[in-house]
This record gives structure tokens, C-alpha cells and sequence, in this order.
């Protein structure tokens, strides 16, 4: 288990390595540059030569690479080209949005995804079962976008229950509120995600049903369900924990959308407008911190999954 | 179980369906007796695009002046909606009759936002260090000042030679006036001398500005405002429907009956100078270099089908919009006529032409659907490439590396990009420079008007470009909201007199 660990961590710290190469490289490879931004339409090439001195932009890439790197290392990420703020504060400060954001999502794909999925599974064959099944794949195929705007048509326009859109001004000085706001993004999130599980967690358990073990339970007086309640669903959950390292990446990618959608100042948000204001040394932090995350988590999940299942535990 | 949950969920969309239609039936407008404004309230203005950072000395874009001009800086001379120069900072102004010296009595007892006052010395000290620093926008057109000094409230510049254009330069970033020696962060604060402080800046969110206590004109009639950045149309709308907006800018026209039939908005169209600029690439070498071509392109348009599908807005077959001096109707220069332009083709001997569009990809893709559409009429295949906007300044601004470009070119009197054959537009004749360099030395308003209406007829004629529309600023006001600016509200926002009342 040990030597599995530290196999495992360093190959995290390598992949971060690559990760950082491949994430400053592909972002010079962005046409424009966040001087003549600054600089606008009506500009002089003059202007637009200070200004890209000013900001360090003539240096040559290798040194703008190690400059940046031998910051991560010190716990200094970068900071933005136009406010000057850190890349840790500015996370920091959107996480509030997005983290809760996430949490709410999985939360709700999981509630629904593992009731639902064993219960299709369960009931395979049957009307309900098939409906519950054919109504996953249908929202596993809908589009996050559509979702949002559904939901808030409904929800918003028409009951008037919950915002539109937006995020309250004082934040989470306004528990109520901020949930509030967060809860129809959230549901986007989580319904299409979910209905992504429901699939998995629908053909895990019919395959935990064909198992011998849970035969074997049948054939020694046990109900057929109450041998795969006991018997398959740990297994059932060992498969949701793998599955769920790669769902965190799908609400990253989620939460970028919805946040637009729904214009939340969350992580994804800022990505996405600081891609478009080109201001590179906040971009590659912030990549490399959600790049750094997803991975974390998948190696947490492999130990995790090393730990729970007594026969790859047996194996190292 | 399931049954049950079904059968739940069916009733709740039937008490929804009630709710709906329960909803829509009683809200008509209740007609409000002239209102009382509220002091103490909050308006909420949904805006497009938000800046990247406050820095009002260097950082280009209409979304900083939009709200950080007139609102929190200010310089000498502001102007109005309808472009007339009017007093800020300077309480009055003289012109010599020769045109070369220009004498500002600076106000007494103005204070900036943190409490420093406003000494002649700082206007003296922010128009010499905008003209010496080239980094600073606008720089360039303080290039004509030779000496700036003050002498007790008198502010004096004198010019190396006439400048027609110089008081409205000082209306803009080259004119505005800030604490010399400042300590405050530009990019993420500001310090000015204007109605509103700023107050918080969410970054993707929204930037508040709170009334400034200690103003020296008439104090804002709102204690608050917030600026709500949503970008899109849709979300706008439904934030509008749901009662989080007072005012709604940047709107679409099409979705008038849609936001009116709360019977809480009013759709408000204003003119602008935004100008839907279809920018031809006439390096020699090139196809567009041969002016039938150009025109042929012209002639081709349907340019009444933009204004059509945007349900706002007017045309324009020329580089001045209406709004600017030296305006003219050019429509006789390129009308519609796909059979015209065919022929114009054949005389140029153009056959089986594939050009390039390169467009922001923020634009409507409507615009490069009746391009492609009318110009397939003619026999030209575009072939559409929609980029995001660093991508074409890269491209387009900067390398000239394209055949036709569609921006909105939103800045008022910006007809010098005509006469500048370094600029994108790559449009060089002299003939325009001359009449644009003589339009700058005249002394008369209307002399000037007057060769600038001569230089944009040539502009047109030559088709050195195309004008696909004149955009209009389109504005949803909340009925409770008064004061709210309806003309270019794109490039200035001057909420000094928005009110709020209750009700």
C-alpha cells in the first residue's frame, strides 16, 4: 500500500509538471495579446510597445515559464496583468461561488443518480424501470444550457420563485439568498450530471445482480433484492467512487458553463473572461490550480478505491 | 411509489399552470401620480460588457467611459447626449479668435472623492503628464498644446496651430482631470471629482457607485447605483421579468413586446454613434484594391434587411453618423442594386470571387447571414470567419491580415481613421487627409462641419468602406426610473439626474 501510494503521488507531481508546460504553452499559442487590449482601436504602436514593456510581455517565453513556475513553487501562483491581484485571492474570493456550487451539484446528482439507478436496475424489464431509464438517457443528452433555461423560465419567469440570475451583493452575509441563487444552477448542474450516474449506477447494479456472490446469497434464502441491497450494493458503491473522480471534472466543465448562463462571479466566469482579456499570468494560475485539483482528486479516489476493496488491497 | 411521486408531480404543474395564468391576469400597470423620487434608493442598471480593469489613464474601451466618465472623472468640459460641449469643471471658457489660445476659470470648492481639493495645479499637472505620456489613451490629441500653465483659477493652453477638435478632445480621457501625486489604485479604485464615488467592484459581477456627498453641482438623486453586467439578451430579460432590474441598456429591439408587457418597462430608442463598419481590405495586390469591386460589394447589400432584424436603428452609407458634425445623407452614393453591382463585377472582371469576413464573434451571426446571402446574389461566395475580439485585433487590427472585417465602431467624430492610411481601414487618398487636416485648422464650427461633409462624400464615393447600419441605443426603463440617458448610452452613461421613486 505504501509503495502503491508513493508511485501514485509521484506520478500526480509529474503530470502536474506536464500540466504546466501544456497549459503555458497553449495559451501563447492564443492570437492577440492583452496589450493592444489595453491599448484599444484608436491606439499608436508606440502605446502599445510601453505598455507591453511595462508588463514584462517582450521578456522570451523560457525565462516567462521558469519565472512563473519558481513562483508556484515559492506558493506565489502569478497575478493578473490588469487589477494586480493575486491569483490566490482571486480564487479564493470565486471559490465561494463555485465550491458551493459544486457541492450542491453533486449532492443533488447523487440524491438522484442512486435511488433511481438501482431502482431501474431493479425494476429492468418493467415499465417504471424502462421509463426511469429512457427518461436518464433522454436528460443525459439534453444539452446544460437548454436545462438552465428551462428551469429558469419555469422556476423564475413563470413561479417567480427563485432569481433568474445573478448572485446576491453581500454574498454570504446573506445565507438565504445566496443559496437561493444557487440552487437552480445547481439543479442544472446536478440533473444532467446525475442523469449522466443514473446510467452507471443503473448498469453496475445489473451487473452486481449477475454476480456470484449475490446468487450465492439467493440461493442460501435471501430475496433476490435483499441479496443485492446486502451483498451488490457495496460493490455498486465502490464503482460510483471511481466514476465520481472523473464527475468532478464534469461540474468544472459545468460550473463554466451555468456560471455564464446564470452570470454567477464564480471560478468559471472568471476563466473565461480572463481567456478573453488575455491576461495570461492569472489564466495559467488558475488552470493549473483546477488542473492540480481534478488530479488530486483522482488520486484520492485510486487510494481510496485500493483501500475499499479488499482485493486490490490484498494484490500490493 | 412511483405512481405516487408522478402523480404529485402532475398536480404541481397544474397549480403551476394555475399560478401562470393567475399571474399574467393581474398584472396591468397602475397608473402612478407623478411620483416622488427616493433618495435613499438603489437603481440597478444591467450593462453589457464589463471592463477589465478601472484604469481610466491607459485602459482603451467604451465600457470605462461608458460609466466612469462624467459619473466619478471629470474634466474641464463634459458633453451632452446630444454632443454639445457644456461646462464641468470649468465654469466658463474663451477661444481667441485666432484659435491658438484657450482660457478655462476653473471651479471653486471642488473636492475629490477622498477629500483632497482640486487645485488648478492638478489640471495643469493631468493634461501635461496625459499629453507626455504615451501609454495614457488619447495622448495624441492633446498633441497640438504647446503650453499648459494656470494663473489663480485661470487655466490657459496655448497651440502650435489651430484645433477644431480640441474642446471635444477635452470632454473625452484626454481632458479628464485627476489628484496630481494620487495614491489611489487605478486599476481597482478611483478617485474623482464626479457625482457618484465609486464604491465596490465585483469583479464579473457588478460595480456599485454610491452619491458623492460633497459634490459641487446638484447631488445625485439616488444613493446607489449598480451597474449589473449580463451579457446576454436573454438572461437580461428574464432578470427584467423577475423584478432585478430598474433599467435594462444594450437591449434587443425584438424583445419589445416581450419586456413592455409587464407593463413595468419601457423600451426607449436613442440615436448613436455606433457605427456597423464593414471595413474593406484595399492593399494594392488585392482583389478590394479595385474600387468597382468595392462598390460592387456596396450596391449588393440590403442594408435595410439590418435594420430590419435588429428593429432598430438607421442606415448609413457613410463615415459620419448623424449625430457627428459634417453629417450628410449619402444614400445616393451606393443604393441597393444587385443588377448595378453584377455589372460592376463583369466591368472589373471579376469572376468566381471567395472573400474572407472576419467578425468578433460577439456580433449577431445575423450580419454575416445577409452578407453571405446578398453577396452570393452577386456571385461572391464569404466565407465567414467569426474569432474572438483579441484574435481580431491580432488578425485584422494589427497585421491587416484579412479581405472584409465588420466591427461597431462606437466613438463619436472619429473620422480621423479615415485620414490615417496606417490604420486598418488601409484607405489612403491624400485628397481626404488634406480636407480632414483642414477641417482640424478651422477656426469656424461649421467651416470645419463643412470639409469634413466633403472629405466623408469622397470616403463614400470611393466605397473605402461600408456602413452596414447606424445602431441605436436601445434602453428598457423601468416606469418608476426618470432621468435615465437614452442617446449613446454605449460610450456615456451620465446618471446625474436618474431618480427612483417608490411605486
Amino acid at each position: 500500500m505504501i509503495r502503491y501510494t508513493l508511485t501514485r503521488l509521484a506520478l500526480l507531481l509529474l503530470g502536474l509538471l506536464v500540466a504546466s508546460v501544456l497549459i503555458f504553452l497553449t495559451l501563447r499559442v492564443l492570437p492577440g495579446d492583452i496589450a493592444q487590449l489595453i491599448a484599444g482601436t484608436n491606439s499608436t504602436p508606440e502605446q502599445v510597445e510601453g505598455i507591453r514593456q511595462r508588463l514584462g510581455l517582450n521578456q522570451p517565453l523560457v525565462a516567462q515559464y521558469l519565472d512563473w513556475i519558481a513562483g508556484v513553487f515559492r506558493g506565489d501562483l502569478g497575478s493578473s496583468l490588469l487589477t494586480g491581484s493575486s491569483v490566490t485571492s482571486e480564487l479564493a474570493e470565486k471559490a465561494q461561488v463555485t465550491v458551493p456550487l459544486g457541492i450542491m451539484s453533486l449532492t443533488i446528482a447523487l440524491l438522484f443518480s442512486l435511488p433511481f439507478g438501482v431502482l431501474s436496475a431493479m425494476r429492468r424489464g418493467r415499465a417504471d424501470g424502462t421509463a426511469l431509464s429512457v427518461g436518464a438517457q433522454t436528460l443525459a443528452a439534453v444539452p446544460v444550457v437548454w436545462a438552465g433555461m428551462m428551469l429558469v423560465v419555469v422556476f423564475a419567469v413563470w413561479l417567480g420563485w427563485l432569481p433568474a440570475q445573478g448572485f446576491p451583493r453581500a454574498g454570504w452575509d446573506e445565507p438565504a439568498a445566496a443559496l437561493r441563487s444557487l440552487l437552480l444552477p445547481a439543479l442544472t448542474i446536478g440533473i444532467v450530471e446525475g442523469a449522466m450516474l443514473m446510467r452507471f449506477v443503473r448498469s453496475a447494479t445489473m451487473q452486481a445482480v449477475g454476480q456470484d456472490y449475490v446468487r450465492t446469497a439467493a440461493a442460501k434464502g435471501l430475496t433476490r433484492n435483499a441479496a443485492l441491497i446486502r451483498h451488490g450494493l457495496p460493490n455498486v458503491g465502490l464503482s460510483v467512487v471511481t466514476v465520481l473522480g472523473l464527475q468532478v471534472a464534469g461540474i468544472i466543465v459545468g460550473a463554466v458553463v451555468i456560471e455564464q448562463l446564470f452570470t454567477l462571479p464564480g471560478i468559471g466566469r472568471m476563466l473565461v473572461a480572463d481567456v478573453s482579456a488575455r491576461d495570461l499570468p492569472k489564466v495559467q494560475g488558475e488552470l493549473l490550480v483546477l488542473t492540480g485539483f481534478v488530479l488530486v482528486v483522482g488520486f484520492v479516489v485510486d487510494l481510496l478505491h485500493r483501500f475499499i476493496d479488499p482485493r486490490q488491497r490484498e494484490s500490493t | 411509489m412511483l405512481r405516487r411521486t408522478s402523480l404529485a408531480a402532475a398536480a404541481l404543474l397544474a397549480a403551476g399552470a394555475l399560478l401562470l395564468t393567475a399571474c399574467t391576469g393581474g398584472s396591468a400597470p397602475e397608473p402612478t401620480s407623478t411620483p416622488e423620487p427616493d433618495a435613499d434608493a438603489t437603481a440597478i442598471i444591467r450593462l453589457v460588457l464589463e471592463p477589465g480593469n478601472l484604469d481610466i489613464r491607459e485602459t482603451a474601451g467604451a465600457a470605462l467611459d461608458q460609466i466612469l466618465v462624467d459619473n466619478i472623472y471629470q474634466g474641464l468640459v463634459s458633453r451632452t447626449p446630444e454632443q454639445e460641449v457644456v461646462p464641468a469643471l470649468a465654469e466658463d471658457w474663451e477661444i481667441s479668435s485666432d484659435g491658438l489660445t484657450y482660457t478655462f476659470t476653473l471651479r471653486e470648492g471642488v473636492t475629490f472623492h477622498d477629500g483632497q481639493e482640486l487645485t488648478p495645479q492638478d489640471v495643469v499637472w493631468s493634461l501635461q503628464t496625459r499629453k507626455d505620456t504615451p501609454e495614457w489613451s488619447d495622448s495624441s490629441r492633446l498633441a497640438n498644446v504647446a503650453t499648459i500653465a494656470a494663473e489663480g483659477q485661470e487655466i490657459t493652453l496655448t497651440l502650435t496651430e489651430p484645433d477644431s477638435s480640441l474642446l471635444w478632445n477635452l470632454t473625452g480621457r484626454a481632458g479628464l482631470v485627476l489628484k496630481e501625486g494620487d495614491t489611489v489604485v487605478y486599476q481597482t479604485n478611483a478617485n474623482g471629482t464626479g457625482p457618484f464615488a465609486l464604491d465596490t467592484w465585483r469583479q464579473g459581477d457588478s460595480i456599485t457607485f454610491a452619491r458623492y456627498d460633497d459634490y459641487w453641482g446638484d447631488a445625485a438623486q439616488v444613493a446607489e447605483v449598480v451597474f449589473d453586467y449580463i451579457p446576454d439578451n436573454q438572461a437580461a430579460l428574464n432578470a427584467a421579468l423577475a423584478g432585478e432590474v430598474d433599467a435594462v441598456t444594450g437591449f434587443d429591439a425584438n424583445l419589445k413586446e416581450q419586456i413592455e408587457a409587464t407593463g413595468e418597462f419601457a423600451l426607449v430608442l436613442g440615436e448613436s454613434t455606433d457605427k456597423g463598419t464593414l471595413a474593406f481590405n484595399q492593399a494594392p495586390g488585392g482583389p478590394l484594391a479595385d474600387q468597382r469591386v468595392r462598390q460592387a460589394i456596396r450596391q449588393a447589400i440590403d442594408h435595410d434587411a439590418f435594420i430590419e432584424s435588429g428593429q432598430s436603428g438607421e442606415t448609413l452609407y457613410g463615415p459620419i453618423p448623424s449625430l457627428d458634425p459634417g453629417y450628410e445623407d449619402l444614400s445616393d452614393v451606393a443604393p441597393y442594386d444587385p443588377e448595378a453591382s453584377r455589372a460592376l463585377l463583369a466591368e472589373a472582371g471579376v469572376e468566381d470571387l471567395t472573400l474572407e469576413l472576419t467578425i468578433p464573434s460577439f456580433y449577431s451571426t445575423t450580419i454575416p447571414q445577409i452578407l453571405v446571402s446578398d453577396l452570393n446574389e452577386v456571385g461572391i461566395t464569404l466565407e465567414v470567419s467569426s474569432v474572438d475580439f483579441p484574435t481580431w485585433l491580432n488578425d485584422v487590427y494589427i497585421n491587416k491580415d484579412y479581405d472584409l472585417s465588420f466591427v461597431l465602431h462606437t466613438e463619436a467624430r472619429d473620422f480621423e481613421n479615415w485620414a490615417n492610411p496606417e490604420y486598418y481601414f488601409t484607405y489612403d487618398n491624400p485628397e481626404v487627409q488634406e480636407l480632414y487636416a483642414q477641417s482640424l485648422a478651422a477656426t469656424e464650427e461649421t467651416e470645419a462641419a463643412d470639409l469634413l461633409a466633403q472629405a466623408a462624400r469622397i470616403v463614400s464615393e470611393d466605397a473605402a468602406g461600408d456602413w452596414l447600419y447606424n445602431g441605436a441605443s436601445v434602453v428598457a426603463v423601468g416606469t418608476n426610473i426618470t432621468g435615465m440617458p437614452s442617446i449613446n448610452v454605449n460610450e456615456r452613461l451620465n446618471l446625474a439626474e436618474l431618480a427612483k421613486s417608490n411605486g
